[in-house]
């Protein structure tokens, strides 16, 4: 379960080719050689893929052994180069989130870009390593997980009152069969007790 | 008694009869052969009123033990239609049966008419009294009242039939209508199987192949099975909403797992509240019991005490003792010094 690349794209619709503005690769699993050369491979699949959606629209693509999920709203577009693990949901639950981001950040300048902007966007970086776990990213996923485990637990904890059930039960019987026995005793020793003072 | 006095007039009139017959045949030559033949006929017909009588009787006999039968018959029906439930329906001896009660009563009618018109003639033909005459209408009515009657009740236990099938088609369609809505989803499911065996029928003209393949695509968007789609001449649009479907669709249904998830858990925490609860109970048991034994032990180590005490302040036995230690010294003294 895999990011590969992180990529923010500007089309909107037009014949020019998309503007990236953004780019956060993680190409450590390529040979040292291979790196540069799957760097423009994903540029360049990047651009195509983002002419290719229209706007207001998600798409994923299958490349290879990568699924490209894109994005595309209003001009923007985001696209990730995923593994085919990853869970589409939270893919363009991510990718809805650096869209987000990217408007935050930069407001509506992007609208002016015209030539790739080249400068790293240290959050796309970040979020290409934290989001490596899509739980991370989706908190659908998230909140599942946690029910999940919180399930487990409570499971165990029922067990565990069970067992405590049964030994209650134990101990039940084992303070009724003493205060039996001590009833006895009791009675008994009266009895003695009255005879003694009957015969002295 | 009138079958006496018909016998009786029957055998006084052939004699007559001859005799009017040999003087009709002195006398008339020419007619002689018609008068035979008639004055033959005649004794045939006095000769066999009697047998015709016998044959209005016999059939009369036979149509009454036929109406018997079918109105017992009948009677079957009617229990067999009043009980009819809705599972064990037997619509197979139903309807054998009233296809013979109708054979019946139809053959019935036929013979109650003949009789009818046996009766009629011989009314007309013979020389008989007015007591047969009457009696053999009257057992002519008799017996098509009872005709009518049994068709009567036929009919009325058709209607109850009818009736009872009514209601319990009626009953079927409570039943069927439930099933009808839980069935939606096969219906969905049939439709596009019906349609495509609909396009698979018609499949010469070129439309209807069109039609067929832009409606199966359709279907199974509406299934909501993005990834086995059928790529036929598939544009690019029709692919991309289908993808914003399925989206949309996975995020309702992760949102449908997580509500479930957390009723489950509601579940499982209200069943621990009781279960706890209900231990808690016994704890309180298990309280009790040991104060009773706390109780019962302090009493027991009370008298114990006392006995302790009982045993060891005795003064009467110390003063026993000395006694009978003086005594002992005394005796021995006594006897020794």
């Amino acid at each position: 379960m895999k990011i590969t690349a992180l990529l923010v794209m500007k089309w909107q619709g037009d014949s020019i080719d998309p503007v990236i503005l953004a780019n956060a690769c993680d190409v450590s699993q390529f040979g040292y050689f291979q790196r540069s050369g799957a760097k423009e491979f994903i540029v360049f699949v990047g651009r195509t893929v983002a002419k290719r959606t229209p706007p207001a629209q998600r798409q994923s693509v299958q490349h290879q052994e990568y699924k490209v999920h894109s994005y595309n709203r209003n001009g923007l577009c985001a696209l990730g180069f995923m593994d085919d693990n990853y869970p589409v949901r939270s893919a363009f639950s991510l990718l809805n989130k650096v869209l987000e981001e990217y408007q935050k950040n930069f407001g509506d300048s992007w609208r002016n870009a015209q030539a790739d902007v080249t400068q790293p966007w240290p959050y796309l970086n970040e979020a290409l390593t934290k989001f490596q776990d899509p739980a991370e990213a989706d908190k659908l996923l998230k909140i599942q997980r946690d029910l999940d485990e919180t399930k487990i637990i409570l499971h165990m904890t029922i067990d565990s009152v069970l067992a405590r059930g049964e030994k209650l039960d134990s101990l039940v019987e084992k303070s009724s069969d003493l205060s039996m026995a001590s009833q006895i005793s009791h009675t008994q020793m009266i009895y003695i007790q009255k005879k003694i003072i009957n015969c002295l | 008694m009138s079958m006496k006095s018909a016998q009786s007039s029957y055998r006084d009139r052939t004699q007559e009869f001859l005799n009017v017959a040999e003087r009709l045949k002195k006398s008339f030559s020419s007619a002689a052969p018609n008068a035979a033949s008639s004055s033959v006929a005649k004794p045939d017909g006095t000769r066999s009123s009697l047998a015709i009588q016998k044959e209005f009787k016999d059939r009369a006999s036979r149509i009454g033990y036929g109406i018997h039968q079918t109105s017992q018959k009948l009677a079957k029906l009617a229990k067999l239609a009043k009980r009819t439930s809705v599972f064990d329906d037997p619509t197979m001896e139903i309807q054998e049966l009233t296809a013979v009660v109708k054979q019946d009563i139809t053959a019935l009618n036929a013979a109650v008419v003949d009789l009818q018109l046996l009766c009629n003639s011989q009314n007309e033909s013979g020389n008989i009294s007015s007591d047969t005459t009457s009696h053999s209408t009257t057992v002519v009515d008799d017996l098509k009242n009872r005709l009518m009657s049994a068709t009567k009740e036929f009919k009325d236990v058709l209607t109850m039939r009818t009736e009872n099938l009514k209601v319990h088609e009626n009953r079927r369609q409570l039943f069927s209508s439930n099933a009808s809505k839980e069935s939606t989803n096969p219906f969905v499911r049939q439709r596009p199987l019906a349609a495509k065996s609909t396009a698979t029928v018609s499949s010469s003209p070129p439309p209807w192949a069109n039609e067929s393949s832009s409606s199966s695509p359709l279907f199974p968007r509406k299934q909501g099975n993005v990834e086995s789609q059928p790529l036929l001449q598939q544009q690019q649009q029709q692919q991309l909403v289908p993808l914003q479907d399925s989206y949309m669709q996975s995020r309702a249904e992760a949102l449908q797992n997580v509500e479930s998830t957390i009723h489950e858990l509601s579940n499982i925490f209200t069943q621990l509240a009781t279960m706890v609860s209900q231990q808690g109970e016994l704890a309180i048991r298990i309280d009790e019991n040991m104060e009773d034994t706390l109780a019962n032990v302090e009493g027991a180590q009370g008298q114990l005490v006392r006995y302790l005490n009982s045993i060891s302040s005795n003064r009467w036995l110390m003063i026993k003792i000395f006694f009978v230690l003086i005594v002992f010294l005394m005796i021995f003294l006594f006897f020794v010094a």
